[in-house]
């Protein structure tokens, strides 16, 4: 649809020209996403701050890839999310003091458990398939908080941080946590992301697509219906787990709240405000919900109700979220 | 690809034009201050929201309260103070997330926090790495000054192990040794009721419990289970507005005519969230405001009522400290530097007028634990007046509550 034009022109094709060139947004993001550390402490924020956009970013766009483009909600992403956070802080507390290996056991934790639950869930439609997420999610949850010994429970896995990072002779000290270790965010998230924008433009992306649009019509076009949003989410779990890894490599700490299903709806919330229909949408929807979170929950305790005012009015006002709307009048 | 139309036509020259204009207007006043003119930021993390909200409010109130007293007599080094507040949700990824921005956003000197000894304890891993000297007025855990004791972190509420140490043998002589616990499943649940455990075997009693979460609502089936174990006593550990529904529900089910109740800690702000028939038992109260005998207190207590327009709870007198604590320290040092800091306030006795009780309170070198008196006592409905709750049979000291230092497996380790 429209909304598409604007930012995957390449994907709907040439028959609109958007305002701005796909290669002028690309380099206008990366460019403002390299040079946080030197204009976020200007506007008055710090660069912690721009790692937890990033790693919640990823996190939404990982979803994205289910919720916008296959059409498929999931309300337990925070499961794979936490999975991911539990399974690098837990190898780098007991097994290995390796940074890569955390973030590699997290992810495959996370992104497994998806691919396996997947199985079980990918003839569900609708309500029924968010409330089996839900479910799912809780249990991950439940595990994590009464488990006292091994994950800490309420308080949270504690007692380990983030390890150098050897490369071959040269080592990367990310332990300070300050401008070098958002690069290296910075860095993993560009991989991700790039990951995740061949996906959408392949084959593979045009049918999940296909299902959005009209699943009855896919099925008719032979497109196995089931395998491919069952890939679709495991994919998107792997995303969401790796997101997840870095969160615990920020916070160096992991605790059972991100697991909980109020921070699977926050997803949902920054992917719907920032625009679901389109590939950077999460991205900003993130950035909102974290700097409002951020700004307002200093002035007052109920910072929640301006987030969920803000919710509200995105919807009624702009159903396409922040970047749907560009979209639209870039084409118009 | 298509052209690129970046034409910039009049309105949105002139919307820039303002914002440039207004972003200078904004901005300049950050640059042109001078470090004197200042203030002192102190930065407090708390669970303003949440079960526990009742609480983190009144260690804000004593500490904005210090805060006014402080500013008036010529601030801290001659700076004025500045509190800056933040809410922790009573989530600990929030609280860590508080903390950074605090230290590196606010550029504060010192983080008070948290009234959950989870939070706590996970802040207290930034503020060591960003050597910043960091208070917990309010999280009681025992690893906090023990087994986790950091070279920059004080405590000002006692450690459970105090507050179970100094109740035990109270409820033993009185009741019985046989004993039901209600104990919220997380760190500082689990390090009281360890700490009961103990005391309570040294004395040859038995026990059983339940392990409930932190935020549970529905206290019956527990309830049940207590009625038929047939205690002395029960023990109520849960916190905050978890406590409340556990005392209602407990006097609802009529339990009070069968077994004594009691329990480490029974906040005045607890005590009038109950209706009255559940203000019963027998607690520690870590500071209370009726001690007529001391004059300080006296004058603190109509001071604070007439500019708060409530009385001062012990976790108005530990927001209270935590400020004073701040400014004793830099006055000591001469400094604001973390390292500097914790040195002077090691073994630094609080003078009467802070302390706010008979006898001599003082921070222990050794673990970085206040020791005030604990005052141990039983809990009624108001009697002279609306806040006179609680009535104290005795003073314990804290070091006789709180035991050695190596009891308490703190190991110093000074900054590098």
């Amino acid at each position: 649809m429209s909304s598409e034009a604007g930012t995957n022109a390449a994907v709907v094709g040439a028959g609109r020209t958007p305002a701005v060139p796909r290669w002028v947004m690309l380099i206008a993001v990366w460019a403002i996403l390299i040079a946080v550390p030197y204009w976020l402490p200007l506007l008055g924020g710090y660069t912690a701050l721009a790692g937890r956009v990033l790693v919640f970013g990823l996190a939404a766009m990982g979803l994205n890839l289910l919720l916008g483009f296959t059409g498929v909600l999931s309300f337990g992403h925070a499961a794979y999310f936490g999975l991911g956070a539990y399974g690098a802080g837990l190898t780098l507390r007991y097994l290995a003091h390796s940074t890569p290996l955390a973030m590699l056991l997290g992810t495959l934790l996370g992104g497994l458990a998806g691919t396996l639950f997947g199985l079980l869930i990918v003839r569900r439609r609708g309500v029924y398939f968010a409330m089996c997420t839900i479910a799912f999610g809780q249990l991950w949850y439940y595990l994590a908080y009464s488990w006292n010994d091994f994950t800490g429970g309420f308080d949270g896995l504690r007692d380990f941080h983030r390890e150098p990072i050897g490369l071959g002779g040269l080592t990367l000290d990310i332990t300070d946590g300050g401008n070098r270790f958002y690069f290296f965010l910075l860095a993993v998230f560009a991989l991700a992301v790039g990951l995740l924008g061949l996906l959408v433009r392949s084959p593979f992306g045009h049918t999940l697509r296909a299902i959005r649009e009209n699943e009855r019509r896919a099925r008719f076009l032979a497109i196995p219906v089931e395998r491919q949003i069952w890939l679709s989410f495991s994919i998107s779990c792997f995303f969401t787990a790796l997101a997840g890894t870095l969160y615990a490599l920020l916070n160096n700490f992991a605790d059972p709240l991100a697991l909980h299903y109020s921070l699977s709806g926050y997803f949902v919330v920054m992917c719907v405000m920032g625009g679901m229909r389109t590939f950077w949408g999460p991205l900003v929807g993130a950035t909102v919900f974290v700097v409002l979170q951020d700004y307002i929950s200093s002035m007052t305790v109920n910072w929640m109700s301006f987030v969920g005012a803000i919710f509200v009015l995105v919807v009624l006002f702009f159903p396409r979220g922040l970047l749907g709307m560009r979209g639209r009048r870039g084409s118009a | 690809m298509g052209t690129i139309r970046l034409s910039i036509n009049r309105r949105t020259l002139i919307k820039s034009g303002v914002a440039l204009a207004s972003s200078q207007v904004l901005g300049a006043p950050f640059v042109v201050r001078s470090l004197a003119d200042e203030p002192i930021k102190i930065g407090m993390v708390d669970p303003l929201t949440g079960v526990l909200s009742a609480l983190a409010q009144s260690e804000v109130d004593g500490a904005r309260y210090a805060e006014a007293e402080i500013n008036k007599k010529g601030g801290i080094l001659g700076r004025q103070v500045q509190l800056l507040v933040e809410d922790s949700a009573n989530d600990v990824g929030t609280g860590v997330q508080k903390t950074r921005k605090l230290i590196d956003r606010d550029n504060v000197s010192v983080i008070f926090g948290d009234v959950n000894s989870g939070i706590a304890y996970a802040m207290s891993q930034v503020t060591n790495e960003k050597k910043v000297f960091h208070i917990v007025p309010g999280g009681h855990t025992d690893p906090i000054t023990g087994a986790n004791c950091k070279w920059n972190v004080f405590r000002i509420c006692n450690t459970t192990t105090m507050d179970a140490n100094a109740i035990t043998p109270e409820l033993v002589k009185k009741f019985g040794k046989k004993w039901f616990f209600i104990t919220p499943d997380y760190a500082y649940g689990h390090t009281l009721q360890d700490a009961f455990i103990k005391a309570l075997k040294k004395a040859g009693g038995e026990f059983q419990g339940d392990m409930l979460p932190i935020n549970n609502t529905d206290f019956s089936a527990t309830l049940i289970k207590a009625k038929a174990y047939k205690p002395n006593v029960l023990l109520n550990n849960m916190g905050g507005l978890t406590q409340i529904n556990c005392m209602k529900q407990f006097t609802q089910f009529g339990m009070q005519k069968e077994m004594a109740l009691g329990g480490a800690l029974f906040e005045l702000e607890s005590i009038k969230g109950c209706p009255p028939d559940a203000q019963t038992g027998w607690w520690t109260m870590e500071w209370w405001w009726n001690q007529p005998k001391v004059p300080e207190v006296v004058k603190f207590v109509s001071d604070f009522r007439s500019a708060r327009k409530k009385t001062p709870s012990a976790r108005d007198w530990f927001g209270y400290v935590a400020m004073h604590t701040v400014r004793l320290a830099a006055e000591r040092a001469k400094s604001l530097e973390g390292p500097k800091m914790a040195k002077a306030l090691e073994d630094l006795e609080l003078p009467p007028d802070v302390a706010l009780q008979p006898g001599k309170v003082r921070y222990r070198a050794g673990d970085h634990e206040l020791m005030p008196n604990l005052f141990v006592g039983e809990v009624h409905p108001p009697k002279s007046e609306p806040d006179d709750l609680f009535t104290p049979a005795a003073l314990v000291p804290g070091e006789e509550a709180a035991g050695s230092v190596a009891d308490t497996g703190c190991k110093m380790v000074e900054p590098a």
